[in-house]
């Protein structure tokens, strides 16, 4: 799958996307785990980050599967 | 609704058009965001804006058709900048066609509040005067972390507390859902209140200098009627209660005070007064009716209704996600084993809560951390304007607290009060967010919320702090003299003009009893006295009317 990083977040991982495969679906946690593993500076962010899966925030329960495109949506500040 | 979703690089067009196949259709309204000379308190000539196309369109969209089944509107058009905009130009524009103004300005003011939470489009940075300088756009990223931090005082953790929560972007919403809120608008009088002179009896109206003894009636205005007329010497109008009268200079003579024969009346015995509620006599247009900041009980809305203001501006709902800790704690449903305790801290928050107009979600955590990290929804917190942990009884919780609202991206900012009970406090900010770490004891949790969670709440609502009151005690409070400030739970009563407060029993935090009957706390300064009958307290009222 490919993960796309916006804003202050493409400075932490100094790349605006990424390619992550899994044979599995990965949940949420098992995302995390594969990204903080690729880019441990994103940890500090967490908290504040919200998952989107093909152009949709994710909920708990989603699964993440290659062929998605998954997003990391930090804080957004338009308007 | 016909949608219309623009992502651009190029400036937004001085004129836009509404779309033509609407026709006019009575409203069309345009809203343009324009980029401020300023970024966080320094001088710039432009902004960056950063988006994510494919889902802000979508999520514009998504938010469009929400919104519009509550305002129901024709059609919308949203262009937003992407890539430098320089100082002065529109970075959103905004157009909807609607029947009628007030459906499209609910959903311009939704749409603007929701955008700015939910649209993937970011201030990348802001581009200084100062050629060649840019600042990034306050990222909210968690911030720098302290080991250890000073323990607070109570006026010290009040005032900390206050000036760290900033009141949350208000939001319109109607008259059925504003209970509770704080109003964030000053709210006049559009007209004279009441709008013309009204009778105040059932009887007969007539000219107010008119010194005859017999009338004849020549017309009768029911209360809802509005008949506005000319009266002649002789002439008298029947009037019931509340009947708006035909002009002024009138009189309403009771009609148990007449003899009426036909369309005939004749005056029995005269009366002093006219019988009349005046033109304004109540409020007059332009006066303020309710100010901004104050909280709106059931009086205060009613008074919203009748001067027409359907859609105050007030603090959005704020959201709450509260966290029990501790493995000793157990449903209050369940049976105790040696060592367990049910939880009631749960249904405590919960209740003291409700004053505030919340959305609670609560949830138990196991005392592991990593345990207990793999259980939090991060999205649902990351939305979270307030965050509450409530730790367990267990040494070890306190360890566990901190360290998961720093991993929540949290900047501890007290993590500790001289304030008994409820000295392990926890305080911490990210960004507009805000959380604290609650002492497990039910009582501290009791303490805490009330001189630190509500004043949390009420400046995140757009009020202000709940304030000391004076008070004298109803009985001794012979307290062993404590090096700390205490807030001594007690029961407040309105007795012979002042009110009076009587000291409940109370030996430890761990201490539930006194909770059915606590209304106020007593602050009993540091290294104090015992204090004797009478003598003069500060107080902060308790469980109901928290002072907003």
């Amino acid at each position: 799958m490919r993960v796309l990083f916006f804003a202050q977040l493409k400075d932490v991982t100094g790349c605006a996307a990424t390619e992550i495969v899994s044979p599995s679906p990965l949940n949420r946690e098992q995302l995390w785990a594969a990204l903080l593993e690729k880019f441990p500076g994103l940890n500090m962010h967490r908290a504040n980050v919200r998952l989107a899966r093909n152009w949709e925030y994710a909920g708990g329960e989603t699964q993440f599967t290659n062929g998605d495109e998954v997003a990391l949506i930090p804080p957004v500040s338009g308007g | 609704m016909e949608i219309e979703i623009q992502l651009t690089d190029a400036p937004i067009a001085e004129r836009i058009s509404p779309p033509t196949q609407l026709g006019v259709q009575g409203t069309w309204l345009e809203f343009r965001g324009v980029v401020r000379g300023d970024e966080c308190g320094q001088p710039i000539a432009a902004l960056e804006y950063e988006a994510y196309p494919e889902m802000a369109e979508r999520e514009i969209r998504r938010l469009l058709e929400a919104i519009s089944v509550r305002h129901q509107c024709l059609a919308a058009k949203v262009i937003h900048r992407v890539g430098i905009v320089p100082v002065g130009e529109a970075a959103i524009y905004l157009g909807i066609a609607a029947k009628h103004r007030a459906e499209a300005i609910a959903l311009l003011g939704e749409f603007m509040d929701r955008l700015k939470q939910d649209v993937p489009v970011w201030k990348r940075r802001a581009i200084s005067l100062e050629v060649g300088r840019v600042t990034p756009c306050a990222p909210s990223d968690g911030g720098q972390r302290t080991a250890r931090l000073a323990s607070k005082s109570l006026a010290e953790a009040i005032a900390e507390i206050s000036s760290r929560c900033q009141p949350l972007p208000a939001v319109r919403v109607l008259l059925e859902e504003a209970f509770d809120r704080v109003l964030r608008q000053q709210v006049c009088a559009t007209e004279d209140l009441p709008s013309c002179d009204r009778s105040t009896r059932d009887g007969y109206a007539v000219l107010a200098d008119d010194a005859s003894e017999n009338f004849k009636i020549v017309d009768t205005i029911h209360a809802a009627d509005w008949k506005p007329r000319q009266l002649k010497f002789g002439e008298a109008v029947r009037v019931a209660t509340g009947a708006a009268l035909p002009f002024d200079g009138v009189r309403v003579v009771m009609q148990e005070n007449v003899e009426r024969a036909g369309d005939h009346i004749r005056i029995t015995k005269h009366e002093a007064g006219s019988n009349l509620r005046r033109r304004g006599e109540d409020v007059k247009a332009g006066q303020p009716l309710v100010q901004s900041g104050v909280r709106l009980d059931a009086g205060k809305l009613a008074l919203l209704a009748t001067a027409g203001c359907i859609q105050p501006l007030v603090n959005p709902r704020l959201r709450v996600a509260h966290f029990t800790t501790g493995d000793e704690i157990i449903s209050p449903d369940q049976a105790p084993k040696p060592g367990q305790i049910r939880d009631s801290n749960s249904i405590l928050i919960r209740g003291l809560l409700q004053n505030f107009s919340c959305d609670l979600e609560q949830k138990h955590l196991p005392e592991n951390f990593e345990a207990a990290w793999a259980q939090l929804d991060l999205n649902r917190i990351a939305a979270a304007d307030l965050v509450l942990v409530s730790g367990g009884a267990s040494v070890g919780d306190k360890d566990f607290t901190r360290p998961l609202l720093e991993r929540l991206g949290f900047e501890i900012v007290f993590a500790q009060v001289n304030v008994r009970p409820g000295r392990p406090l926890i305080f911490g900010v990210n960004g507009s967010r805000v959380a604290f770490g609650l002492p497990g004891n039910p009582l501290s949790h009791f303490v805490c919320f009330h001189f630190a969670v509500a004043t949390a709440l009420a400046r995140l609502a757009g009020g202000t702090a709940p304030v000391f009151l004076r008070g004298k005690l109803a009985a001794k409070l012979d307290d062993i003299p404590c090096p700390r400030e205490t807030l001594w739970p007690a029961r407040r009563e309105f007795s012979g003009g002042e009110i009076k407060l009587q000291p409940l029993a109370w030996a430890s935090s761990g201490d539930v009893t006194c909770f059915a009957s606590a209304n106020a706390l007593i602050r009993v300064p540091a290294g104090s006295a015992p204090l004797a009958v009478g003598a003069e307290v500060d107080f902060l009222a308790a469980g109901v009317m928290l002072g907003i």
